[in-house]
């Protein structure tokens, strides 16, 4: 069984007279560990669809069922304790907290589990660790690089040890260099710690990363690529849906 | 509430958003400093005025006479008032003020008979420093009131002037009687002859009734007794006489209530700006917060907590500002030699701050309510 599983997913929404659908009755489904990108003109659905598996929006109709959960039905309390425990989330302008410190940021999802503060510190300083950011724990979001702050969102996502990753755009406001040990750094989250990873690009490049790529076009699927994991051999399978 | 684990992160909000929160706390601060004023000049009119059970204290003044200057009452109706049924003792007084208008700093001496001065002041008066012999033993001795000794910084052996009399420090007292504050009991022919030049004739007779009961029988009959009289009657009880003479000023300091109450609105719009300000430019934050798992409940908590904080650091600066400027000073409005004591104490400060949360709760309610309903996708959207 598949990790994440949509069926006829479709949301909707109303702006002034019109109504806009950026997705329309997508099927879906995805494994656990896999590294997938979605992509797609502006408005052609990814982040819709990326919210919607992140737990961060209501499809409309339709299902998306998660490790078993059917989480379009969940309460908004309900689905938001689902997301502390499930997903983490990793945005294209890094959305930290510029009042506390990279230390502060990480920590700040850990608030939600009952742990000792001993544990939750150990927890925050390995997240911080494994991005490689370790002696900048007390460094403020302003006095650190785009690379930097990429990071520690990166560590902010992990450190609840979620099975689901889901970036928006992750390398979209870097410079090349940051931009590659950004992906360095997801590829490793996947490959070495299993994460499920789903990611919106508009960057081919950073699509090859992904071992499959889906290309979204009004709402709809548009071709699903599956690649051997950084071999450039590629099968393509239009309007597919698994 | 929230939780333990998240007041770190309230109170990092709070601290790292210095200017925010400094000005909210400074207007805050201002405002429960004025509102704490208020409360403790409105307690000091009841205090003052309002009659409790207890009260065995009449106060016979010349009929239509509202100031010691002009209320003047042969000493010897003392014989007569002495014999009425229920009377257990009387003490002819003459008052003299130095300020007979609306003051903050008024010295009222009281000239009582030196045999007299036990049934004058209060029951749970005491002289805290000198002794009742040393000012039986000189004629120009003086017992203070311990409001009077500190706001003059006198003490025992000082002399002072006021109202054109010079009078030697032989002793302070304290009393719960806020009459006996402002006081400078004297000898009462001294006080005679230094304003007077003549004996026999005194302001008033503070008279004590064995019930509390009997107060207004008594009253009435003291007054009949000298109806025909040159010099005719009024009694009342001392709450009661409080209440008319100072009656403009007890109206003025009545109306301040709603100043109060204008100070608690500005503590709430204060507080309730500056966290719809603040909720406004975190809408990210508060999707970032949702993101990752916080409940719109939660976020709600937060905001109402935040909001609270500000409230009890501006009530807590404001109120014990006032509580330290009331106690340091030791003011109180006098009028025609009456007090009014401005009195606080930790029930006004803990007041005060029980205030300043529950407005804190309400400043923080509708913008948290606001917060915890908004849409994560809408958040990310609107900003």
């Amino acid at each position: 069984m598949a990790l994440i599983e949509c069926r006829q997913l479709t949301k909707t929404y109303r702006k002034g007279e019109s109504t806009i659908k950026p997705l329309d009755r997508l099927d879906l489904d995805v494994e656990q560990g896999s590294f997938l990108a979605l992509m797609g003109p502006s408005g052609s659905g990814k982040t819709t669809l990326l919210n919607l598996i992140a737990g961060i929006d209501h499809p409309t109709s339709g299902s998306l069922t998660i490790d078993g959960q059917n989480i379009a039905k969940l309460s908004r309390s309900k689905l938001a304790a689902w997301r502390s425990d499930n997903v983490g989330y990793v945005f294209q302008l890094y959305n930290l907290v510029p009042v506390l410190t990279a230390y502060e940021n990480v920590e700040l999802p850990m608030l939600l589990h009952p742990i000792s503060r001993k544990e939750r510190h150990e927890r925050v300083a390995t997240a911080l660790s494994l991005v490689g950011l370790a002696d900048r724990h007390d460094h403020y979001p302003r006095q650190l690089s785009g690379g930097q702050e990429q990071r520690v969102a990166i560590a902010r996502a992990i450190v609840t040890d979620p099975a689901i990753l889901v970036a928006d755009e992750p390398t979209g406001d870097l410079d090349k260099p940051s931009a590659l040990a950004v992906m360095d750094l997801l590829t490793r989250l996947n490959q070495e710690l299993g994460k499920t990873l789903i990611m919106v690009t508009h960057d081919a490049q950073t699509a090859e990363y992904a071992n499959r790529t889906l290309h979204l076009d009004k709402g709809r699927l548009a071709d699903d690529s599956v690649q051997a994991a950084f071999s450039g051999e590629t099968a393509t399978t239009q309007g597919a849906a698994s | 509430m929230i939780s333990l684990r998240y007041w770190p992160f309230v109170l990092k909000q709070v601290w790292r958003h210095r200017v925010r929160t400094l000005l909210t706390v400074a207007g805050v601060a201002t405002a429960m400093y004025l509102f704490v004023a208020i409360q403790a000049m409105q307690r000091g009119v009841a205090e003052a005025t309002e009659a409790s059970a207890a009260d065995t204290t009449l106060v016979v003044y010349r009929e239509d006479r509202f100031c010691p200057f002009t209320s003047r009452l042969p000493e010897y109706y003392l014989p007569q008032i002495e014999r009425i049924d229920g009377v257990t003792s009387a003490v002819p007084v003459r008052v003299v003020v130095n300020n007979c208008r609306a003051s903050l700093d008024v010295v009222t001496f009281r000239g009582v008979p030196d045999e007299r001065f036990a049934d004058t002041i209060g029951r749970d008066a005491n002289i805290t420093s000198g002794t009742l012999e040393g000012w039986q033993r000189r004629s120009d001795a003086a017992l203070l009131g311990e409001t009077l000794a500190a706001r003059r910084g006198l003490k025992v052996g000082d002399q002072f002037d006021a109202a054109g009399i010079t009078a030697y420090v032989a002793g302070i007292i304290t009393s719960d009687q806020p009459q006996d504050q402002n006081v400078a009991y004297v000898h009462l022919d001294y006080l005679q002859q230094q304003t007077d030049k003549k004996l026999g004739t005194v302001t008033q007779f503070n008279v004590k009734v064995d019930d509390p009961a009997k107060l207004e029988q008594v009253a009435a009959e003291i007054d009949a007794l000298f109806d025909a009289a040159e010099q005719p009657t009024t009694t009342r009880s001392e709450k009661a006489f409080v209440a008319q003479v100072a009656g403009d000023m007890i109206e003025l300091i009545g109306f301040t209530r709603y100043l109060g109450w204008g100070c608690l609105i500005a503590v709430l719009a204060l507080v309730g700006n500056a966290i719809v300000l603040s909720v406004q430019d975190r809408i990210k934050e508060h999707a970032i917060l949702q993101t990752l798992g916080y409940s719109g409940a939660l976020i709600g908590r937060l905001i109402v907590t935040e909001a609270v904080v500000l409230g009890v650091l501006g009530g807590l600066v404001g109120a014990a500002g006032a509580l330290a400027t009331i106690r340091l000073t030791r003011v109180s409005f006098s009028v025609d030699g009456l007090s009014i004591p401005i009195d606080a104490d930790l029930h006004l400060l803990a007041t005060g701050l029980l205030i300043a949360v529950t407005l804190g709760v309400l400043a923080g309610l509708v913008p948290a309510i606001q917060a915890a309903r908004r849409p994560i996708a809408t958040c990310f959207r609107a900003v």
